[in-house]
């Protein structure tokens, strides 16, 4: 085989990208673009109620249930915000980093993660399933014990749903890592 | 062609493009490669007003486009054994020869397969006939240092077209 031959072979290939692919494109940014809007008016309307809540309804009496919900919304919303922070970060390095940048900037990125995966998704988790476990008085006082039941158990079952899918991102990441390790 | 061009014009003119440079990054498989092409294509929608224009709109996408594909987290597959992304040509004498094309295409991505990750792109964008003064623009390497690397992957790359089974 000839050296002009391979790129000939190369150019024997003309995928078709018709007008029907780029209307889908543009949907499909257009959409991820409000998701994203829609996110964060949500998150910040979070943020913002809690505080309400905490400043105005307790009356500054502060008891278990508003240290359990703060706990729980707060922890959440930490690590929802360091969740989008390192996306964010993430799509301007691809957007402005050359190949051979880009891949080192990935690897100090999911050496990161590893840090956040194994510290900070821990302790978010304690601190979000120890609120959980300070309302349960209130609930139990509240609701009857059938419903007590049901909180119970979506409570911790949504917990173990979302530990679970935490776990699975951070073994395709970790394996990524390690994949990187080898070359 | 350049920032102000309209996105379908920079669409039609780069993705099948963008999609042979995926291709060789998705081991040859077709649905892998669109989705990248999807992918790039829709950055490059959302960050077309960050474009500054330091550098060719190709190098810029090229850049997304490659990085697009490192970042996927998904195991990278092995080589596909055919190629369907060239058109099925109708006459049946030609048929041998559309069989054989694909067998070549799909070797050359076993070969490219074969490559390191820096030295896949060097090799794509030379094949894509991207000018090497852009192909080190594009990846951040030296002019020299492209040249002299690229002559080499081109002789291992017809060492394995031609010897490796």
């Amino acid at each position: 085989m000839k050296n002009e031959e391979l790129t000939q072979l190369w150019n024997l290939q003309q995928p078709q990208f018709d007008a029907e692919s780029l209307n889908t494109l543009i949907g499909k940014a257009q959409k991820q673009r409000s998701t994203q809007l829609v996110g964060i008016v949500v998150m910040s309307l979070t943020i913002v109620i809690l505080t309400l809540y905490a400043l105005i309804f307790t009356d500054f009496r502060w008891n278990a249930f508003s240290t359990g919900l703060s706990l729980m919304i707060g922890s959440l919303v930490f690590r929802v915000v360091l969740e989008l922070m390192t996306r964010y970060r993430k799509e301007q390095q691809l957007i402005n980093l050359s190949p051979r940048d880009f891949q080192s900037y990935l690897y100090r990125h999911y050496r990161q993660r590893r840090l956040i995966h194994f510290a900070i998704t821990p302790l978010c988790f304690g601190v979000y399933s120890y609120g959980f476990y300070l309302l349960l008085p209130y609930f139990k006082a509240a609701f009857s014990t059938g419903f007590y039941h049901y909180l119970l158990l979506s409570g911790w079952g949504s917990i173990l749903a979302i530990c679970i899918l935490v776990i699975y991102k951070m073994r395709t990441e970790l394996r990524f890592l390690k994949e990187f390790d080898g070359k | 062609m350049n920032a102000e061009t309209p996105f379908s014009e920079i669409y039609q003119a780069y993705a099948p493009r963008v999609y042979r440079l995926c291709m060789g990054y998705a081991g040859g498989r077709d649905e892998l490669a669109r989705q990248w092409v999807q992918e790039t294509f829709i950055k490059v929608w959302k960050h077309q007003q960050s474009f500054k224009g330091d550098a060719k709109l190709a190098t810029w996408i090229y850049r997304i486009a490659v990085n697009v594909c490192l970042a996927d987290l998904r195991k990278k597959p092995k080589t596909e054994s055919l190629n369907r992304s060239i058109p099925d040509l109708a006459e049946p004498d030609r048929e041998d020869q559309h069989t054989s094309q694909d067998t070549r295409i799909a070797k050359l991505y076993a070969c490219i397969d074969q490559l390191t990750q820096s030295n896949k792109v060097l090799i794509m964008l030379e094949l894509e006939e991207v000018p090497q003064q852009e192909i080190a623009q594009t990846t951040g390497l030296k002019y020299g240092a492209v040249r002299t690397r690229l002559s080499r992957i081109r002789q291992a790359l017809l060492n394995c077209m031609t010897h490796e089974k």
